[in-house]
């Protein structure tokens, strides 16, 4: 669709995204503005691209971050109803077309439910808000390649966005319709730094909620007592590349356990997390294993992520969350298994 | 607790569940009609915005006391689930 437009009014969240910390929960001190951020929003003003602010803090909490970060708001809106709704009255408060807004938050589910309910607004992440400020969608001078190629992947996902609040069909109805195509594979040396990089940047989509250093990976890629699987996923509107990763390990005779599965919120909503645990729970059994065990932290944000597990058949004892905030998901794998739909290629398995 | 309270929980949830599909055509799915999988085929994106949207409309965080989160599996027992919730005085 409208994937060259520029972005006229871009529209921050305040808590962990233009702030570096949670404005209510500061105890006496209030926490800074994340220099880099406030960098990118003093840079956009300067090129002539509104700013505005869409918080569910209180009022005094805009005020706190046009002191931090020097920077006008054209727009403020501060309450608890849902983004969405605010993102509209800006537009309409400012007179800029939707699909001219950029939305900036460092809440997976409020950047999905925005893009569900407006998909004509680019939708970022604080991560990549730093970066955006070389694509062509906020400069008419285009800088890089690699800018152009970033600005790209949005674009297709606008576009996507777009086309799944139009279909009408099921889920799996779009995914078929717009050419989905996932790969398991086992994963290699070269995979590594993507792995890195996921498990660093995956919060509400990562079952072990810590992040793994590159020498870690690397020994757990060479061990023989792990398997660890990508995944990749492309469709019609552009490839993704690699997204996501469970790791295997034989934990018994009969069992088998996943310390960690990850996935990136790039690929949320289009199958891939299900397709990595149906194929999880059918590897595991293709090794002889009789049960499946995933150790996952439990927290409000990683709901996704605890959803897909009961589709996929595990369980957790009701009220078994331990100490460390995790609690063990299990499934039996004699009986039936989750299916892998159609579109799904597997190349895994050793 | 009473029956029209449930009526009432029950039409708002087909409400926000199409809301969050873009799909009118769900609004009529029977009440036992399994919301994962075959029958409506909600995913873990769709089935966490509609948990955001019930928290946002009763006041009641089901992610938090449901750690299976078993009272997803239909209508029937969500809205048993929210109606319990508001009884019990959670509110």
């Amino acid at each position: 669709m409208a994937s060259d437009v520029l972005v006229k009014c871009v529209v921050w969240d305040i808590d962990n995204t233009l702030l570096d910390g949670v404005f209510l929960e500061s105890a006496g001190e209030l926490p800074p503005a994340d220099p880099v951020l406030a960098a990118v929003l003093r840079e956009l003003s300067s090129r002539g691209i509104l700013q505005a602010l869409a918080s569910r803090n209180p009022p005094e909490a805009a005020q706190y971050v046009r002191n931090v970060t020097e920077a006008d708001f054209a727009a403020v809106e501060c309450g608890w109803g849902s983004k969405a709704e605010a993102i509209a009255r800006i537009a309409t408060d400012l007179d800029v077309p939707v699909d001219a807004i950029a939305f900036v938050d460092d809440d997976m589910l409020e950047r999905a439910e925005v893009a569900a309910d407006l998909p004509d607004v680019l939708v970022l992440s604080p991560e990549d808000a730093a970066d955006a400020v070389d694509w062509p969608q906020f400069s008419p001078a285009v800088i890089t390649a690699e800018a152009r190629r970033r600005g790209r992947l949005y674009a297709e996902r606008r576009s996507r966005q777009a086309a799944a609040s139009v279909f009408g069909g099921s889920r799996d109805e779009f995914l078929r319709h717009v050419g989905t195509r996932i790969t398991i594979a086992a994963a290699t040396p070269s995979d590594l730094p993507r792995l890195q990089e996921l498990s660093v940047r995956t919060h509400q989509l990562n079952s072990a909620g810590e992040p793994l250093t590159e020498a870690e990976l690397s020994h757990l890629l060479a061990s023989a007592d792990y398997e660890v699987a990508t995944l990749r996923l492309a469709d019609d509107f552009g490839d993704d590349g690699l997204v996501g990763a469970a790791f295997l390990a034989r934990t018994g005779a009969t069992s088998i356990s996943v310390p960690l599965i990850m996935m990136s919120c790039r690929a949320l909503g289009r199958g891939a997390l299900d397709a990595l645990l149906a194929w999880t729970c059918r590897a595991a059994a293709q090794e002889g294993a009789t049960e499946l065990t995933v150790p996952c932290l439990v927290t409000d944000r990683n709901v996704p992520m605890r959803l897909a597990l009961g589709v996929a058949g595990l369980r957790a004892e009701p009220g078994s969350v331990a100490a460390d905030g995790r609690a063990l998901f299990t499934r039996s794998l004699t009986g039936d298994m989750p299916e892998l739909p159609g579109w799904v290629a597997v190349e895994a398995g050793k | 607790m009473s029956g029209e309270q449930a009526d009432a929980v029950d039409a708002a949830l087909r409400e926000l569940l199409t809301d969050v599909t873009s799909r009118p055509d769900l609004r009529g799915i029977p009440a036992d009609m399994p919301l994962f999988g075959g029958g409506v085929g909600l995913d873990s994106l769709s089935g966490t915005l509609l948990l955001r949207q019930v928290k946002r409309r009763f006041g009641v965080d089901v992610a938090a006391d449901d750690l299976n989160l078993d009272s997803l599996e239909s209508l029937s027992t969500l809205t048993a689930f929210i109606v319990e919730r508001l009884s019990s005085g959670s509110r």
